[in-house]
């Protein structure tokens, strides 16, 4: 549609856009300039709750914070490990849904549907898969001559079971990015190739992949952006512990907020948290270009 | 079929943990796992606040609301009026501090009592979701308590919760390999080392390390045994750069390094410091006064080789363990102050607390108890409770404990588990704790 | 082949909970079940429904709460989506960009501002207040979605309505909506489904058991400790939680995934 002037202007639209600007003003702008305020400001239990300037100590205490630099790692860790994983296989499924077959649409409902669910709902499902000694996975290890694993307990290895549950659930999502790209592929191209003899490794080698780049990179930038403000599945699989080994940025900030009551710092780490995100957005996508400007 | 009866325990205590539910899933869980539901955790139906009857809603922690039961059945049968119901919370402390305090930040609380830990008095106080207990109980409502037993109630001049129990941290020792107890701390390395060194014990000492409240619960016995304190209370900061600090944790640290206590200790928890003890695999443990039944029942290696006594200090007099009481606390809001007050004198009571020591070992905090002489006939680990009742230590009275805590839990447990040095341990917990301190308004009106 | 394993690796974690509902606790722990007496059981069941609350108050909220967050965002959405693309130049490229980078941000920061503003404007355990944030949350992507479809509508429609002399709120209300009827419910679909798995926010907004939302009331369950919880209730709750979505995907799949790709392609 182009209606160039259609509304007589640009009243018209700011008029309608208005209600739902103004929504968003309120919960996505508002909310930064109120951490930045409350970033600078004591406001805890010494303060009545109330919020009293502290000249920049939340910020020098982030700086001395170890919890914050290892909570940052391990965010970090957690989101580059997910989202790598969640591409390759979520590749995969989205090839596996492109080919034409019979009964594709009850099959795509069902590979969609860990990402349909709440979050909460299998955080808990997977504490009981990965119980000691009781849940399935160790159900196999003994059926298979081992000892039962404590997979929840040790900070070694607990995080990686952060990071298959966040692969299962989101891998779908993924998927379905990846699907749009693959579809957007005109079949003549497809069928070429084909003729040319090429297997389908050599088709996604040779037109799919660099043919989905935008694709992976928008999948990339949202999973990871998501990725990094973990929180319902450390939540609830694992409380962050054990030890704090994988407590993530967002745990954290709630923790400081809803169970020490400190609120100045719980602010002071959601803008540390955003500036993260920001940046590791901007890496991503400044990589992307170069590789694109490369290639 | 003893295998059996363990499970369904554990299933019980599965089920027993559900939080949403409250009160009518606690019974059906209860009816389920094939027990009774006990009339101490369900409010009678028509008993909700309505009526003539008051009903006084609790939430507690699960253990507590199952030792608690009986009494609780009493109280509702002998008041027709007054009713109490229970709520069962999670076992975990810190996720019954969670759910309670989500409500209360929003201004809103089902609850009119709260079973609270010793370590959220200052807490819960500044937050202002507490009503204070003198007007309602009397100025003089802790008199009859031991002294010891009425720290960590108070706060900025106000009573905000009565004690329970009264439980401190305790020394375990193998009375079978040893004529006496330590005297004092370098007593107890000298005993552990010459027991290992004849092959009796693989361990000397075990005690917790792991990166949790545990530690920082050892962590304070050890700076008071050694002449220095975590928190100084005139200044109302942290002071562990004094060399008497340096010292304590050297001593700690040396426990790991030169092989009395098991390197394993840094990840150690009450639980897994006590199974080694039981299994007969050390000489000396830290722990809680609830071990004492475990090691007695449990009919393993050590059962009735075991003696307590108070943790020891570097000097005499310098020994002791940490207070780790819980109390009932009443909620600001509460529409019901003064029935929940006579909940708070009934359940915090002597009558009440004596059923405890003889059905859970809890330590009481009346004096009067401790002086009880049939109590003491069946309970022997009562002189010892008020022994170290007589000197035990309370953790940093101030709001922000909790995550002064975690900063020295951190620090220390970072210590235990790699080279770090002690020093180097000390000066970032304190750096980092005065940070806290500042940033969160310190010294500020 | 492959299908069949990444079938598996979807579904058999959801398997497994379907598989423990059903199981008796006794059995859960590694017991043999008594001779004689059946291992199945829809005790857990009974459980959660007979709960306080009970889940199907819990799945009642859940359901008032998606259905309103739904209806705000898409009558919030719509106008905004069409003023936008209305809109040219500078001006509309910065909205755009604001949404995205709206649209991919985590959410989960804003818990913090929005716990203050339901402290001190009361606004806790309001079911209908929640909407608010909740169709905030959901706007920036509704708002990209719906723009792309009318973004594809053919440009001589609306010129025609403007000279039959219909003004700009007619011809949304007679012309763009009634052609954007697939995107309004592939979009309706996504913002449902965001609502009803939203949880920080529900996490600090609700606190009163009979007004928890579904992913709140399971998030109650697991903050007990590690080694406490109730598998098989919770397990239970877990079969009859996703029953909604597992028909409302196999019912929408097409318009769901169809919403989503097309995020993707304009977004």
């Amino acid at each position: 549609m182009n209606d160039q002037g259609t509304m007589g202007g640009k009243a018209m639209p700011l008029l309608l856009m208005a209600p739902a600007l103004l929504l968003l003003a309120l919960i996505f702008l508002w909310p930064w300039l109120h951490y930045g305020w409350l970033s600078v400001h004591a406001s805890s239990l010494l303060t009545g709750l109330k919020a009293v300037p502290n000249g920049g100590a939340n910020w020098q205490r982030l700086l001395q914070d170890g919890r914050f630099w290892q909570d940052a790692l391990q965010t970090l860790r957690f989101a580059g490990l997910s989202v790598l994983l969640e591409l390759g296989l979520g590749l995969l499924m989205a090839l596996s849904l492109h080919r034409p077959s019979r009964g594709r649409g009850v099959l795509r409902a069902l590979m969609i549907l860990p990402w349909a669910l709440p979050g909460t709902v299998m955080a808990l499902g997977w504490r009981w898969i990965l119980n000691d000694p009781y849940g399935p996975l160790n159900g196999l290890l003994q059926a298979l001559g081992g000892r039962s694993y404590p997979f929840l307990a040790s900070p070694g290895t607990t995080w990686a079971f952060t990071v298959l549950a966040d692969v299962w659930k989101t891998t779908p999502f993924v998927a379905i990015v990846l699907l749009a790209g693959l579809q957007s592929i005109p079949r003549d191209l497809e069928e070429a190739l084909r003729l040319e003899g090429a297997g389908s490794w050599t088709l996604l080698r040779r037109l799919q992949w660099p043919l989905l780049g935008p694709y992976v990179a928008l999948a990339v930038l949202f999973r990871l952006a998501q990725a990094f403000g973990v929180f319902d599945l450390i939540q609830l699989l694992t409380g962050g512990g054990p030890a704090g080994s994988t407590e993530s940025l967002a745990l954290y900030a709630y923790l400081n907020a809803m169970r020490f009551l400190d609120f100045g710092y719980s602010a002071t780490l959601m803008v540390a948290t955003f500036l993260l995100v920001v940046a590791l957005s901007l890496v991503w996508l400044g990589w992307m270009r170069w590789q694109g400007a490369r290639g | 079929m003893a295998s059996l009866s363990t499970r369904r325990r554990v299933l019980q205590l599965l089920l027993s943990a559900l939080p949403i539910t409250g009160i009518g899933m606690a019974q059906r869980a209860g009816a389920l796992a094939g027990r009774r539901p006990s009339a101490g955790q369900v409010a009678p139906p028509d008993s909700t606040g309505q009526g003539p009857g008051q009903t006084v809603s609790v939430l507690m922690p699960a253990p507590f609301a199952d030792a608690t039961a009986p009494a609780v059945q009493r109280f509702n049968r002998s008041h027709g009026s007054l009713q109490i119901a229970v709520t069962r919370g999670p076992l975990d402390t810190e996720a019954l501090s969670d759910l309670a305090s989500s409500s209360l930040l929003l201004g809103e609380s089902p609850f009119d009592l709260l079973l609270m830990d010793i370590s959220w008095t200052a807490r819960y106080a500044a937050a202002g979701w507490l009503a204070p207990l003198e007007s309602l109980l009397g100025e003089e409502a802790m008199a009859g308590l031991l002294p010891a037993a009425r720290l960590g109630n108070a706060f900025d001049g106000h009573l905000w919760r009565m004690p329970l129990s009264g439980d401190t941290a305790l020394l375990y020792w193998r009375s079978d390999l040893l004529p006496r107890p330590p005297r004092d701390t370098a007593e107890l390395v000298a005993m552990a080392r010459e027991l290992q060194g004849q092959g009796k014990v693989r361990w000397g000492y075990v005690w917790q390390g792991r990166q949790y409240e545990g530690l920082s619960c050892v962590v304070l016995e050890v700076l008071h045994a050694f002449g220095a304190h975590w928190w100084n209370g005139q200044s109302c900061r942290t002071d562990l750069q004094s060399p008497a600090a340096l010292e304590a944790i050297t001593w700690l640290d040396d426990l790991v390094r030169s092989g009395i206590s098991p390197p394993g200790v840094a990840n150690f928890a009450e639980n897994d410091a006590l199974q080694l003890f039981s299994a007969g695999e050390a000489a000396f443990l830290r722990n809680w006064p609830y071990a004492w039944g475990l090691i007695e029942q449990e009919g393993g290696p050590v059962s009735g080789r075991v003696g307590v006594t108070p943790l020891v200090g570097a000097a005499a007099g310098s020994g002791g363990g940490t207070l780790g009481t819980w109390g009932l606390s009443l909620l600001a809001g509460s529409p019901r102050p003064h029935a929940a007050a006579e909940v708070i004198r009934w359940l915090t009571g002597p009558e009440v607390q004596r059923e405890l020591v003889l059905s859970q070992g809890y330590a009481p905090t009346w004096q009067s108890l401790y002086s009880d002489a049939e109590l003491n006939a069946s309970h022997p680990l009562l002189t010892v409770q008020r022994e170290a009742l007589s000197t035990a230590l309370l953790r940093p009275l101030t709001p922000l404990y909790a995550q002064l805590s975690d900063v020295l839990q951190r620090q220390i447990n970072g210590l235990l588990a790699s080279d770090l040095r002690p020093e180097l341990a000390l000066a970032r917990a304190q750096r980092q704790s005065d940070l806290i301190l500042r940033a969160a308004g310190a010294g500020q009106p | 082949m492959m299908r069949i394993l990444l079938l598996c690796w979807s579904l058999a974690p959801l398997l497994w909970q379907l598989r423990t509902s059903f199981l008796v606790g006794d059995v859960l722990v590694g017991e043999q079940s008594q001779p004689g007496l059946s291992p199945w059981t829809l005790a857990n069941y009974r459980l959660v429904l007979h709960g306080d609350p009970s889940l199907i108050q819990v799945l009642l909220n859940s359901t008032v709460l998606g259905l309103i967050t739904t209806l705000l965002t898409l009558i919030l959405a719509l106008p905004c989506a069409y003023g936008l693309h209305a809109l040219r130049g500078h001006l509309q490229r910065s909205i755009h960009a604001g949404l995205v980078g709206a649209a991919l941000f985590p959410t989960v920061l804003l818990f913090l501002s929005l716990l203050q503003v339901a402290r001190s404007l009361g606004l806790a355990n309001h079911l209908l207040a929640l909407s608010l944030p909740y169709a905030a949350l959901s706007l920036p992507f509704a708002i990209l979605l719906l723009q792309a479809a009318i973004n594809d509508l053919p440009p001589e429609l609306e010129d025609a309505a403007r000279l039959d002399g219909l003004h700009t709120l007619q011809r949304l209300r007679l012309i763009v909506a009634p052609l954007l009827t697939p995107a309004l419910a592939s979009t309706g679909l996504l913002v449902f489904l965001a609502s009803w798995n939203e949880y920080p926010i529900a996490l600090t907004w609700l606190s009163r058991s009979d007004r928890l939302t579904l992913p709140a009331a399971m998030g109650r369950i697991a903050s007990s400790s590690v080694y406490t919880i109730p598998y098989g209730p919770y397990a239970a709750a877990t079969v009859l939680g996703s029953l909604p979505l597992l028909l409302l995907v196999l019912l929408f799949q097409r318009w769901i995934i169809s919403g989503l790709t097309q995020g993707a392609v304009k977004g």
